[in-house]
């Protein structure tokens, strides 16, 4: 099926009501907030070990929760109630309600978020403080930030759509590509064990995971922000707020609190370097270009390149990661856990013998790759077409 | 046995490990130069917090108390300690909250500082998880409530994005489109569904897992049996799969000098108590004499410590056909009773009489026992004259305090020095990096006790207390015992424990 993801673009549309992009400016902080929060939440349970609710990571992630949920209940109740029938005719139906439909994913997740919180106090009470990142009250938490920052990406692509110049519609491009990056972001941080380390670039699952779980968001953005360079700008934002929050976290002192402590450490740990996605995202948004309406074949050869570059790019890179050179505040790697007893294994590859790159697995990279590109071309044509 | 009891005797096995049904340690002893009562209160789940009070017993204006808890590991370093903040409105009182994250024996380090120098105290806690808290009915109905509202609200939202997300503003849905919605939905509820499908199985995996780790004490049996002239209690420990504790394993170490404490409580009507000190068969076989105790069933406890500061009550049942006729105790320390209670009515002191004619009485106080709220366990002994009694150190302690509820649910060894065990204590501080071969500290800390056995001192004034709050409401039996003029007298009380105020 061909899709045009430009088409209702051209057509008159009356100007959004200017507030619908402030709604979708404050779930851009949101959902911002959210992965500031989990990345820093993160390092907290690396560095420190011990949390309680209150912590600045903790309230990251609630502000981000309140912020999006608080705003977009507003924003819903205003459209439901306007006087305005153009503001109300700006929304979708939601048993008897109205409101954009980015703004109900946000209401939505806000929800899911409080609903976690209950579950996850009694989770602790009768199964022990978390020892697992994944339990079933935080992936619920979790799902509650996805659609969080989905709902924001959705706000913004329905201002971009309706945007009646190409200026409002640039900005508001910005913004589909800044919140494709975020949800980069999260890939990379659900991955941090198979695309984290730099350890891991030389095993199969490195570049399975990978070319399963990004071609998604960035055909996704590349189809659906309205950007000469939408795919290499989601990709840059991830590589950005990755590396921010590297910087940052270093600066920070931390005493680890919890025993055994095996190595006493002084300052926050930082997330490992983020995998270098602007290389294949180049290639990809090259190729959207080129190939407008061609679904499949734009799928095909987006998730060949992915899985090409990726390999070029990562296999030198986290060697060079390992090497001595790369030992600076810059690239902030070498931290490790206070739990982990340091050795040799630091600037080793891990599972070379277990999980070797095969010709089997590369394949296998291409085919998940190419489907990941496939489910992106076509997430990415509906965001085209987000309208209310 | 009523069905009931029976059914109190089978959950004894399931819910015991230092003592049963009372999981709070509470420690009463000197931080160098200052008399403290720590009191910890068990989380019920590992990792868990437990919430740790420091109570100075002197008019010392104390600057700073901190608490840390160590669990045994030579390769790692421990973390920063805790400060432990003053409680508002008791200038005496510290509270923190103690991070147990592994199943076993800690030692929390209590350190306090003021005007007379520094002093510290180690606290052997055990951690271990011993309850799945269940999900109470208002918070499941609110879960319950707001997973239905996600889910109706996330297949709308499906509905929403196909049937009008893409329309221009104003622009109704055609039919096609309607249904198209409808069709979408359908499908989304049946993902869903299987999704929460699996939610549910991930769940009851995470349940199972865990309650694999509940603790669990190693089985073991009791029998009574006759050998040449003499009545013995054997004690068996059946398997050695218990669970929840890795630390169990190592080897057992004399607590008051004695590998074993067994105690037999007659179960119909708690007339009867025994205290022995069976020799050891073999490693898992044990065995005492026994005193003529009246027939019946019986309860049997049995208290070790295991090289890991591990301590840890077994338990079984045992029935006594016939008294024995004479009894030659296994241990000198042994003793028994089958004197009845001085009755609780009430009143400030409750008095008993003791073998030797001297009495024993329980300054109770006038005010009603709450459970957990500090009990006022202090006994006086007077002799016949009514003059204080000069007592004598019994297993190296000024008295032993023994407790149980009528039903079974809780039963309780304490000292002067509260429910731990002393010899947990003693291994902690004795503790060195080298000690990672099972044996060797055991061996150091025998040899230690050969040379210069643990005596508490004994308090004048014939006086003995205990520091404890009972765990639940119900009624006690409480044998109390003392040494004096070389025999070993046990005085019995009778309390009835309020549940506490809601």
């Amino acid at each position: 099926m061909t899709t045009v993801a430009w088409a209702h673009a051209q057509s008159a549309a009356p100007a959004r009501p200017t507030p619908l992009r402030r709604y979708a400016w404050i779930t851009l902080v949101a959902a911002t907030s959210t992965v500031v929060g989990v990345i820093w939440d993160i390092s907290w349970h690396r560095s420190i070990g011990r949390d309680t609710f209150w912590t600045p990571a903790h309230l990251a992630i609630y502000l981000g929760g309140v912020l999006a949920g608080g705003s977009c209940g507003w924003l819903v109740l205003r459209t439901t109630f306007s006087r305005s029938p153009d503001e109300r005719a700006a929304g979708v139906r939601f048993w008897g309600f109205r409101g954009p439909f980015g703004a109900w994913l946000c209401v939505w997740g806000a929800l899911a978020m409080v609903t976690s919180a209950p579950l996850d106090n009694w989770w602790h009470n009768a199964y022990g403080l978390d020892v697992k990142v994944l339990s079933p009250p935080h992936t619920l938490l979790a799902l509650g930030m996805w659609s969080i920052q989905l709902g924001a990406l959705l706000l913004a692509a329905a201002v971009q759509n309706e945007a009646a110049s190409d200026r409002a519609r640039r900005a508001a491009g910005l913004m589909v590509a800044y919140l494709a990056g975020l949800l980069l972001e999260n890939a990379a941080i659900l991955g941090i064990e198979q695309v984290g380390f730099a350890n891991a670039g030389h095993n199969a699952l490195y570049y399975e995971f990978a070319a399963g779980v990004f071609p998604v968001v960035l055909l996704a953005a590349g189809r659906g922000a309205r950007l000469a360079w939408p795919a290499t700008t989601a990709a840059a934002t991830y590589m950005m707020t990755s590396l921010i929050m590297i910087w940052v976290l270093q600066l920070f002192p931390a005493t680890p609190k919890l025993a055994p402590v095996f190595n006493p450490l002084t300052h926050m740990v930082p997330a490992p370097f983020p995998v270098l996605l602007v290389a294949p995202a180049v290639v990809i948004d090259l190729l959207i270009r080129r190939l407008p309406g061609r679904d499949w074949l734009l799928a095909g050869l987006a998730g060949v390149a992915f899985v090409s570059v990726l390999l070029a790019v990562q296999w030198v890179f986290t060697a060079f990661l390992l090497s001595p050179a790369a030992r600076t505040f810059a690239f902030g790697v070498d931290h490790w856990d206070y739990s982990s007893r340091l050795g040799p294994w630091r600037y080793q590859f891990w599972r070379t013998r277990t999980d070797p790159l095969t010709p089997r697995a590369l394949g296998v990279a291409v085919l998940l790759a190419v489907a990941s590109a496939r489910l992106g071309v076509w997430a990415g044509n509906w965001t085209a077409q987000i309208r209310r | 046995m009523t069905a009931r009891r029976g059914w109190a005797l089978a959950a004894i096995a399931l819910a015991t490990w230092a003592h049963v049904g009372s999981p709070d340690t509470y420690f009463e002893g000197a931080a160098g130069p200052y008399p403290l009562r720590v009191t910890v209160r068990d989380p019920g789940v590992v990792p868990g917090l437990a919430a740790i009070s420091v109570r100075v017993l002197a008019p010392i204006s104390v600057a700073r108390v901190t608490v840390l808890p160590v669990y045994w590991d030579p390769r790692s370093a421990p973390p920063q300690p805790d400060l432990a903040t003053r409680v508002p409105g008791d200038s005496t009182l510290f509270s923190a909250a103690l991070w147990l994250m592994r199943p076993g024996a800690y030692s929390v380090r209590v350190s306090v500082e003021g005007p007379l120098g520094p002093g510290v105290v180690l606290v052997p806690v055990a951690a271990v998880a011993t309850r799945r808290r269940e999900l109470g009915p208002p918070l499941a109905a609110l879960l319950a409530a707001l997973g239905v509202l996600l889910l109706a609200g996330a297949i709308t939202l499906v509905g929403a994005a196909v049937r009008e997300s893409t329309l221009a503003p104003g622009a109704a849905p055609d039919h096609p489109q309607t249904r198209r919605a409808r069709r979408a939905m359908a499908l989304s509820a049946l993902v869903f569904a299987l999704l929460l499908f699996g939610a549910r199985g991930w769940w009851n995996v995470v349940d199972t897992a865990y309650r694999r780790t509940l603790y669990r004490a190693p089985h073991a049996s009791a029998a009574v049996r006759r050998e040449g002239g003499a009545t013995l209690v054997r004690l068996a420990i059946d398997d050695t799969a218990g669970t929840g504790t890795p630390g169990q394993g190592t080897p057992l170490i004399p607590d008051h000098g004695h590998l074993m404490h067994l105690f037999l409580i007659e179960d119909a009507t708690l007339g009867a108590f025994a205290h022995l000190h069976p020799l050891t068969r073999d490693s898992v076989t044990f065995e005492a004499r026994l005193p003529p105790l009246p027939p019946g069933r019986y309860r049997v406890y049995a208290d070790v410590v295991f090289e890991s500061g591990f301590a840890q009550t077994l338990s079984a049942t045992a029935d006594v056909r016939s008294p024995t006729a004479t009894w030659r105790p296994s241990d000198s320390d042994d003793a028994w009773t089958a004197e009845q209670p001085a009755t609780d009515s009430g009143r400030a002191m409750v008095t008993g009489s003791l073998r030797d004619g001297s009495t024993m009485t329980w300054e109770r106080g006038a005010s009603p026992l709450v459970a957990g709220r500090d009990a006022p366990l202090r006994f006086v002994v007077r002799a016949r004259d009514g003059r204080a009694a000069t007592l004598e150190p019994y297993l190296g302690m000024a008295g032993h305090l023994v407790l149980s509820r009528s039903d079974g649910a809780v039963f309780v060894h304490l000292h002067p020095a509260g429910t731990i065990s002393l010899a947990s204590q003693r291994a902690f501080l004795l503790r060195e990096p080298g000690d990672t071969l099972a044996g060797t500290l055991g061996r150091r800390l025998a040899e230690q006790v050969a040379h210069a056995p643990h005596v508490s001192p004994v308090g004048p004034g014939g006086v003995v207390s205990f520091p404890y709050a009972f765990p639940q409401p119900g009624r006690y039996r409480l044998w109390v015992e003392v040494k004096r003029g070389g025999r070993i007298l046990t005085g019995v009380f009778d309390a009835e424990v309020r549940p506490p105020a809601s």
